[in-house]
């Protein structure tokens, strides 16, 4: 990736930005004077450049979901704020969250549980279209399909229950859903884990697809530093709820600062796939 | 399989059984309160295909009893006239389902013979007639109560489950309790706290709310723990990601997997409470003559000489027990075809 | 993470007091519940005298209000729990009497009824369950299945009424009530006999009820527990298959029916009303009838409040076999507190 485009596309103001974010969990057992508490967040500040692809890694518990959760505004932070196009929304109601709730949209890990087996294809693509009543009849359906179309679903697959899909078909489905709303951010949780190495080379190259084609933001949260070192823009490292790292990801994999990255680092297989050559062939 | 057979066929039936029970005007060849004071506690009427002279026919017939000069409630078959079974007779006035009235009846005999196939009671009536309108009655209070029971237990279940907390909590207590109450016995005492001597539309509206209102717990609690599963998944959390409501979330996302265990549900509810109905009008708090009931209609059999000597005062209850046959078998079914997930 | 040693020793001591907490908030909550809708009621018990002119509207006033029912409820409620508290529960206007004496003599009946009923159908159904879930889809298995569905269809009061007749037109047994008019001038093995002679159609009627019910969940108990590997094991070691259907798959399996043994104690008061009153036995069922229609409420409560009772007990019983013959459970219970 050029360090040009990433360097010209960091001058532009943030599209979300947090500020000393901490958020507790604190777990009461029945019938014990012992209470747990799990500093999943503390004091995390971060940015998400638009137009960019941003890669948030670290190991489990290290507080990335929770990050996650927060961005997508499901869940509430303890203390910090929250800066989405210029407001700050850390604490704003449930009803005054609604309208900025199509801006931001997830991808999940599990893509079996996060459609429901009872919906067809094409349903489950129509479905936040018709909650936010962006269309209707014949063109929600043509809508639906266009966007299976664009992700890489064969039309003819609209009748078809999730079930019936392969992992990866089920992800790009997910995928289809998560930007029929043409969100500003898109924020995939783990949604490569699971899949194998040829799979998840195909759905990233959906995501910088389109990243190119309709300027997206994507979030892309793993584990797996060696994967999204291929694609991310920039590159944040969680360690036990902090970032200990931050920086466009050229920086942090060649000359990574903290012990943890470089722990990460360490256990990277690096990645040459089709992936690689597929990628030199389109982009600018 | 041999649990599809099972289940065609007890649906089959339980659809006969309903339909004819739906029907009893048509097929009933008399009217449920109309009396014979001449054949109190007559046996079931025999048909016949061989005559006297030993001459088969095609058609059965049937013949006329007459009281026997020296005995009460015994009688014999006057040998002389064969009195063929017609079908599509016109008879006696009805109303179709409460509305077109008509005359015709399924089969009946012309007169002076009747047609008892299931004998009659101490006023004479016939008690066939009176075990397709009883079902009426039983069937109807079955059902209804059922639907109150299983509207009452998806809403607090649907609503217990899905805002969970103290609702879910307090819900779930008092439904321990009315599991732990001993069904039968509060249904008594409900009922007969209830006022006794009112009109039977009355009675019939009462049982049925009491039945169906004291069964809300268990339905309840099954639709909880499908509602807390459901509510869990990711695909709600991602609606709620698109802005969807709660109402929406229900609707289209966690409400369809309860259906399966609705059905069954169902199908086991159905004879439990139609032997509710039949219990309480056995004793004498549901419905009382001169409406028919399935209950009502066995209650004489309390009686010492009626229970050892009219054997045909039986007959109702091989209706419940048909009706609970085929019940539990559908029931079955559904249950086996919920286990391997295809509902 | 500190657990006193006590409680290390039986960890279910912690869950055993909340289950008898819950259990008398139950049994309030049961008696307000009773309580209430017996207030509902129009009309009592004098109403009857009503009818009779030769007893002024007076004394039936005074008769109300000496026997408290002109109060207003909670009063009620309280004088009642104040009774209860003195051991009387109430007092019965039909009989005359505090409630107590009449309950213990009828729930006697009835227990001696149901027990031995309950004895029985366990005592049949184990070993046909355990049987017939070893001879799987085989003829045996299949007769089981289809008889236990007939008998299941069968409501208990057609059974009841079956026997009766049975018994009658065969006469064969005394019928009705528990003993019969000469019983006192009885020697104590006739008066044994007597007793047996009159128990056989309420029992017989009792046992074909929860039969059924009993034997498929023995049988459906069993058959997963047979799937398991460890049966398998156990049968490659050559062992009989009475011996590994009794003492290697019925434990296992008996979780679920220690469950469904306290459930079936917890229906011993009241899982008899219809066969009693058929019958003649005078037990609690025919008791309540009884007082229904005479609007007896005192005594109306206190027989729903003793099979309450009854059922909140079974129920414990369950969760208390269940602690002691699973170990899984305990331990369970022990990292509760963790």
């Amino acid at each position: 990736m050029g360090i040009e485009t990433a360097a010209t596309r960091a001058l532009q103001p943030a599209l979300m930005r947090v500020r000393g974010l901490s958020k507790r969990y604190v777990q009461r057992t029945p019938f014990s004077r012992n209470k747990f508490a799990i500093d999943a967040l503390v004091d995390v500040n971060f940015e998400i450049t638009p137009g960019c692809l941003t890669a948030l890694v670290g190991e489990s518990g290290s507080g990335k979901s929770t990050l996650a959760s927060c961005l997508a505004m499901m869940e509430k932070p303890d203390c910090g704020e929250i800066w989405f196009e210029g407001k700050e929304i850390s604490h704003w109601s449930h009803r005054k969250l609604a309208p900025l709730r199509p801006k931001i949209q997830m991808v999940f890990q599990d893509s079996a549980g996060a459609l429901d087996p009872r919906f067809s294809a094409a349903q489950i693509i129509e479905e936040p279209l018709e909650i936010q009543h962006r269309e209707r009849g014949q063109q929600l359906r043509a809508r639906a399909c266009e966007l299976m179309v664009e992700v890489g679903l064969s039309p003819d697959w609209a009748n078809r229950s999730p079930l019936q899909l392969s992992g990866g078909q089920r992800q790009r489905l997910a995928i289809a859903r998560a930007i029929a709303l043409t969100p500003s951010l898109l924020i995939l949780d783990e949604s490569l884990s699971g899949l194998d190495l040829s799979t998840q080379a195909q759905i990233l190259n959906l995501l910088l697809d389109l990243k190119a084609t309709h300027s997206l933001t994507c979030l892309l949260i793993s584990h797996d530093l060696s994967l999204v070192g291929q694609v991310a823009d920039f590159t944040a490292v969680m360690h036990k709820g902090r970032i200990a790292e931050h920086g466009s990801t050229s920086q942090v994999l060649r000359s990574p600062q903290h012990p943890q990255t470089r722990k990460l680092l360490a256990s990277v297989h690096v990645l040459e796939s089709s992936f690689r050559t597929a990628r030199a062939g389109g982009r600018a | 399989m041999k649990s599809k057979k099972k289940l065609i066929a007890a649906a089959i039936v339980l659809l006969a059984l309903h339909l004819a029970i739906l029907l009893a005007g048509f097929v009933a060849p008399y009217q449920p309160a109309m009396q014979n004071r001449d054949f109190p506690y007559i046996s079931p009427t025999r048909l016949h295909f061989v005559d006297a002279r030993g001459h088969w026919h095609v058609r059965p017939f049937v013949y006329q009893s007459v009281a026997r000069p020296d005995s009460l409630y015994e009688y014999t078959e006057a040998r002389d006239q064969e009195y063929p079974v017609h079908f599509f007779v016109s008879g006696s006035e009805y109303e179709i389902a409460g509305g077109l009235p008509s005359h015709t009846h399924l089969f009946g005999v012309d007169a002076p013979a009747q047609i008892f196939l299931a004998g009659t009671d101490n006023y004479g009536r016939d008690q066939f007639s009176r075990i397709l309108y009883g079902g009426q009655i039983s069937l109807a209070a079955g059902l209804l109560a059922t639907a109150i029971s299983l509207l009452l237990g998806v809403c607090i279940g649907c609503i217990s489950g899905f805002y969970a907390g103290w609702i879910d909590e307090s819900a779930m207590r008092l439904a321990e309790l009315f599991l732990v109450l001993p069904w039968l016995y509060v249904l008594l005492a409900v009922r007969a706290f209830l006022p006794l001597h009112i009109s039977p539309s009355q009675t019939f509206l009462l049982l049925v709310a009491v039945i169906g209102t004291i069964g809300w717990a268990r339905p309840a609690r099954l639709v909880r723990g499908i509602v807390l599963s459901a509510r869990s998944r990711k695909y709600v959390t991602a609606s709620r990601g698109f802005g969807a409501s709660d109402a929406y979330i229900l609707r289209r996302h966690v409400l369809p997997h309860t259906y399966g265990t609705l059905l069954t549900q169902a199908a086991l509810l159905v004879p439990q409470y139609v032997i509710a109905e039949v219990t309480l009008s056995f004793f004498g708090l549901g419905l009382s003559e001169p409406m028919p009931s399935w209950g009502n209609l066995l209650a004489n059999l309390q009686q010492y000489n009626v229970l050892v000597s009219y054997w045909w005062m039986f007959a109702p209850a091989l209706a419940l027990v048909l009706v609970s046959l085929g019940y539990l078998t559908v029931a079955n079914a559904f249950h086996q075809q919920l286990q391997s997930g295809s509902i | 993470m500190k657990l006193s040693t006590a409680s290390k020793m039986w960890p279910s001591m912690k869950y055993l007091e909340r289950r008898v907490i819950h259990a008398i908030l139950l049994l309030i909550g049961a008696s307000v519940l009773s309580f209430l809708f017996s207030s509902l009621a129009p009309g009592s018990f004098f109403d009857e005298m009503k009818l009779n002119p030769q007893i002024s509207s007076d004394t039936i006033a005074a008769l109300r209000s000496q026997y408290g029912l002109d109060q207003p409820l909670p009063v009620r409620y309280v004088r009642w729990v104040k009774s209860v508290l003195r051991g009387e529960w109430g007092y019965s206007f039909a009989y005359n009497q505090p409630v107590r004496s009449l309950l213990m003599v009828r729930a006697r009946n009835t227990l001696l009824l149901t027990t031995l009923a309950m004895a029985l159908a366990w005592l049949i159904a184990v070993p046909v369950g355990v049987w017939v879930s070893s001879r799987r889809g085989r003829w045996d298995d299949q007769l089981a299945s289809a008889s236990t569905s007939l008998l299941l269809s069968v409501p208990e009061l057609v059974l009841a009424l079956g026997l009766l007749y049975l018994v009658i037109r065969t006469h064969t047994l005394p019928v009705g009530g528990m003993v019969s008019a000469r019983f006192d001038r009885l020697g104590s093995w006739g008066q044994v006999s007597d007793l047996a002679a009159h128990l056989i159609v309420p029992v017989t009627a009792l046992v074909l009820a929860s039969l059924p019910i009993l034997v498929r969940h023995v049988r459906a108990s069993m058959i997963e527990v047979l799937q398991a590997p460890f049966i398998q094991a156990a049968r490659g070691h050559g062992i009989a298959r009475a011996r590994l259907l009794f003492r290697y798959a019925l434990p296992a399996a008996a979780n679920p029916l220690i469950s469904l043994f306290g459930l079936s104690v917890a229906g011993l008061l009241s899982g008899s009303l219809l066969v009693e009153v058929i019958t003649g036995w005078p037990g609690l069922g025919p008791l309540l009838l009884e007082a229904c229609f005479s609007r007896d409420i005192y005594v109306v409560i206190g027989v729903v409040m003793a099979s309450t009772l009854f059922m909140i007990f079974g129920s414990l019983l369950a969760d208390i076999m269940l602690v002691v013959a699973d170990p899984r459970v305990r331990t369970d219970h022990a990292s509760d507190r963790a």
